[in-house]
């Protein structure tokens, strides 16, 4: 599994964020070719994240591009310009059809071929941004084998739920929940949206600690001091490591032997235990990650 | 005469206005900024490059620069040239 | 011509400035002599007042004349009236190639290029910036500028090198016989430590004040023994450009992200422990650095022993709050520091010498763990430059940055890798104020570079595991790559600036701009 704790928005037209958005060190970068950039700049953001995604540097990060929406005339453009360059993945804005991803997939295939991309390396990620959206998440997960994972909107959600924002966000709980379930029926990670207010840490510790226990793997960044309160929160506790190594180590014991099942502090220990123990000693630094 | 723009005054960034120039003049940049006193000579290569790649032999260019890099520079030149060549001049 | 240990090729003799001593690494010269006294004098109780009705009745006093030495401290910073308020009243009395020895100018001095083109002002012996930089570096000063850190000015005057023939002295209160204080005033600005080896040594010392106080004034920082005459004029200062207000720690995620390392580095080094001493400067990533290390130092109930040099609020607050035990304060840079000197028994004025001289029996740095600095550029060989900018021109004093780089056991300079364009990782720094001999780490938002003479702060930056430790060659390799190879810097042969090291040997030269 790879770690997506956090996804810092870079604004597709801004150089300085481009270039060095990766110090901050998020697990991933989204340059972003759809709101962050006005109607106007398109073209020109276009060729700066195509020349920073071939000449730039984004060290360990994993790296997608927002692209604009599949119900306007940009989006055949942005992925044609910036799948070439061997991106990690795309992230596709108000989905709300599952044949979009579908169709998606198709022209990904078609561009990967033609650059000498292995065919399926350029990961999905959908944001599902309307109630519609929301609804479909799990078909909208499996409707290609590319779609790494979903994410709630935010505002837009708010504004097509006919709602605006309160202090907690208890407008977004029901989405959140279905979203984390159709995504782990699906296979997929569930990311968070953005925590809007940038000044407020202790209201971001807060939230991230809520979508944590909702089952959310990571939150996207629109502020880079809001990547190590993130982190904060999903790096495991001491006990929760102990805990974890004793699982993994017990259960790598019983494979030796040829045991199926272990017993660790008096608990039947079975796969899916053995892996998020797995994965609480990758999120603690302890275990490098694997490709998913 | 048509001109065209791309890019903004925002840290590490440049603003690059290019005008048509009549057939044989050739390819002439004006600068102003903090980094011409080191990097002029750059400045000036890297634009004529990128114009060249793009078959683009007469122009002139003026640079108002605000610390780009060789890469944000070069964006930033195709992008004028883009426009100014598809008519999307301003 | 000979090459330093810097490796600078440095004529033997500099026209205007005189014979070279070549800079051979930072603890290599060693002084000869006694320290310089001023004339004996006699003063007796037939006179009980050395108040003067204004300045040009004090210029007279002093026995001013053309060619003489005059010299100033910067504790009131941006909002000094008394150094341009001095050299005009010179001007009018026709007094001419005055050699002017502050201890730093501002942008408010820009009023002096005036007398500098007028024949006023002969040469500066101090820092330059701004527009009277700008001229010296365009070849508008006769004599070359010879920039002394806060230890090498103290080193020149008590040593002799330098004889101030008149110092004036701004003081926030002063009574009429002399006693002055920096606490208390209008325009109070905490410290007054810059200007004491200059009441202490100059041949004749001048008092201006907007606060006269009765005898005996309180709060004394340079007591009456040193002080020939008083001046009350009706403003020495503008308060708003003396102390600033609260100074809030950055919320610039560049900044604070150059910080995390830095104070990482810090707590991973064996100096992090109970006594740990400090100094930063106010600027933005410092006073960052001094807040993660203030957190850290709570999380793990550490106590430090003191911080030194320009005191913030910052640090006022962390000796509040048990974290040192005392402030050693050469300048206060705000209000809560100017209050707190006036107030705390635990926050101690300290003087220039007291500070950063190396020709003495200790100085302040000397004691200090670590310290935080900035510069324009580094180079491969850990060298700071501090002084010029990208373009050539001598903008900026050395201020403390010799003294306490060579003074403590961990010295860290904190610089973004790219200002624009410019790239602050370079192979060779333009010139070299500091040399990478007492430097040990380089931080930049593209990681840590530590001097590879420190093996001890590598093995302990691995073994914490949070430090992104690069190498030097790397870090300038990663800025040319983003920036391109940069043009040189094109100049006259005739040398405009003098960069002494902080024990009086030129470590290197600043040279005229040539015309564009």
């Amino acid at each position: 599994m790879k770690l997506r704790r956090t996804k810092l928005y870079l604004p597709g037209n801004n150089p300085n964020m481009l270039l060095r958005g990766h110090l901050f060190g998020p697990d991933g970068v989204i340059l972003d070719l759809e709101d962050a950039v006005a109607m106007s700049e398109k073209d020109a953001a276009r060729i700066l994240v195509r020349d920073v995604l071939t000449r730039g540097d984004f060290g360990d990060c994993e790296v997608t591009v927002r692209i604009n929406a599949m119900d306007t005339d940009l989006w055949r453009t942005d992925i044609e310009t910036v799948v070439p360059c061997g991106i990690d993945g795309i992230r596709i804005p108000k989905v709300e059809n599952p044949k979009d991803v579908a169709l998606m997939g198709e022209a990904l295939s078609e561009i990967e071929s033609k650059a000498g991309i292995p065919v399926g390396k350029t990961l999905i990620f959908c944001l599902l941004e309307t109630a519609l959206g929301i609804w479909r998440s799990y078909e909208i997960a499996t409707a290609s084998k590319r779609v790494a994972a979903i994410c709630p909107g935010g505002e837009d959600l708010r504004a097509d739920l006919k709602t605006t924002r309160s202090e907690n966000s208890e407008e977004l709980i029901g989405p959140r929940r279905i979203v984390v379930l159709a995504a782990h029926a699906a296979g997929v990670d569930a990311l968070d949206t953005v925590y809007a207010d940038i000044t407020n840490d202790a209201g971001l510790r807060r939230e991230t600690e809520w979508v944590k226990q909702l089952g959310f793997q990571g939150k996207s960044v629109i502020h880079p001091n809001q990547i190590p309160i993130i982190h904060d929160v999903f790096t495991p506790t001491a006990k929760e490591i102990e805990q974890a190594k004793r699982i993994v180590e017990a259960a790598a014991e019983a494979a030796a032997k040829g045991l199926g099942a272990v017993q660790v502090d008096g608990r039947m220990v079975d796969r899916p235990v053995v892996k998020r123990a797995e994965f609480t000693l990758q999120r603690a630094g302890l275990k490098s990650g694997g490709e998913k | 005469m048509q001109t065209a723009q791309a890019g903004t005054l925002e840290s590490m960034d440049c603003i690059v206005t290019v005008s048509e120039s009549e057939k044989g003049r050739g390819i002439t940049v004006s600068m102003e900024g903090a980094s011409v006193a080191r990097f002029g000579e750059a400045i000036v290569s890297s634009t004529k490059d990128t114009l060249k790649k793009m078959g683009v032999l007469d122009i002139s260019v003026s640079v108002q620069d605000n610390g780009a890099g060789d890469l944000v520079l070069r964006a930033r030149v195709e992008a004028a040239a883009t426009r100014l060549l598809g008519g999307d001049a301003r | 011509m000979t090459i330093n240990t810097a490796g600078r090729n440095i004529p033997d003799s500099i026209p205007g400035y005189g014979d070279v001593k070549h800079f051979e690494g930072h603890d290599k010269r060693i002084p000869e002599g006694n320290r310089y006294g001023k004339k004996n004098r006699a003063s007796f109780n037939n006179k009980t007042d050395k108040t003067l009705p204004d300045i040009k009745a004090a210029i007279s006093a002093s026995g001013l004349k053309s060619g003489m030495t005059v010299s100033f401290h910067h504790h009131l910073r941006n909002g000094d009236f008394v150094v341009n308020a001095v050299m005009d009243a010179c001007a009018e009395m026709g007094i001419r190639d005055l050699v002017l020895f502050p201890t730093a100018l501002f942008g408010v001095h820009k009023h002096l290029t005036k007398h500098i083109k007028s024949g006023v002002i002969r040469q500066i012996q101090g820092s330059v910036n701004g527009p009277i930089g700008q001229l010296a570096s365009e070849g508008g000063m006769e004599v070359p500028v010879v920039l002394r850190s806060h230890g090498g000015r103290p080193r020149a005057v008590t040593s002799g090198n330098i004889v101030i023939d008149v110092a004036f002295i701004a003081a926030p209160t002063s009574d009429r016989y002399g006693n002055l204080s920096g606490a208390v005033g209008k325009s109070a600005c905490g410290s007054l430590g810059y200007a004491h080896s200059d009441a202490e040594y100059a041949e004749c010392v001048v008092a201006i004040t907007d606060n006269l106080a009765p005898f005996p004034a309180s709060n004394i920082h340079i007591p009456q023994y040193f002080v020939d005459y008083v001046v009350t004029v009706e403003s020495i200062g503008d308060p708003a450009g003396i102390v600033s207000g609260t100074t809030r720690v950055t919320r610039d995620p560049m900044r604070l992200l150059i910080a995390r390392n830095a104070a990482r580095l810090i707590e991973s080094s064996q100096y992090f422990k109970d006594g740990i001493s400090f100094q930063t400067g106010a600027g933005g990533i410092s006073l960052a650095v001094a807040a993660y290390v203030r957190d850290a130092m709570r999380e793990r109930g550490i106590k430090g022993s003191f911080g030194l040099g320009g005191i913030t609020e910052f640090f006022v607050d962390m000796m509040k709050e048990g974290l040192f035990e005392r402030l050693m304060d050469v300048q206060s840079f705000d209000l809560a520091a100017v209050k707190s000197i006036g107030e705390n028994p635990n926050h101690i004025e300290i003087s220039a010498d007291w500070y950063a001289n190396p020709w003495n029996a200790g100085c302040a740095v000397n004691m200090l763990d670590t310290v935080v600095l900035g510069a324009t550029e580094v180079d491969r060989n850990f060298n700071a430059n501090v002084n010029t900018e990208a373009d050539g021109a001598l903008l900026h004093g050395i201020g403390g940055h010799q003294d306490t780089a060579a003074g403590a056991q961990l010295t860290i300079i904190t610089t973004p890798l790219l200002r624009g364009r410019i790239p602050c990782a370079v192979d060779s720094v333009y010139t070299v104020t500091t040399p990478g001999e007492v430097v040990d780490a380089v931080v930049t938002e593209f990681g840590v570079a530590i001097n590879p003479r420190r093996q001890d702060l590598i093995d302990a930056a691995k073994e914490a595991g949070n430090i992104p430790l690069v190498t030097m060659d790397e870090l300038i390799e990663k800025a040319e790559g983003l920036t391109g190879k940069m043009s040189p810097v094109e100049t006259e042969e005739r040398i405009i600036g003098v960069v002494e090291y902080r024990d009086g040997t030129v470590i290197d030269v600043v040279r005229q701009l040539k015309k564009k």
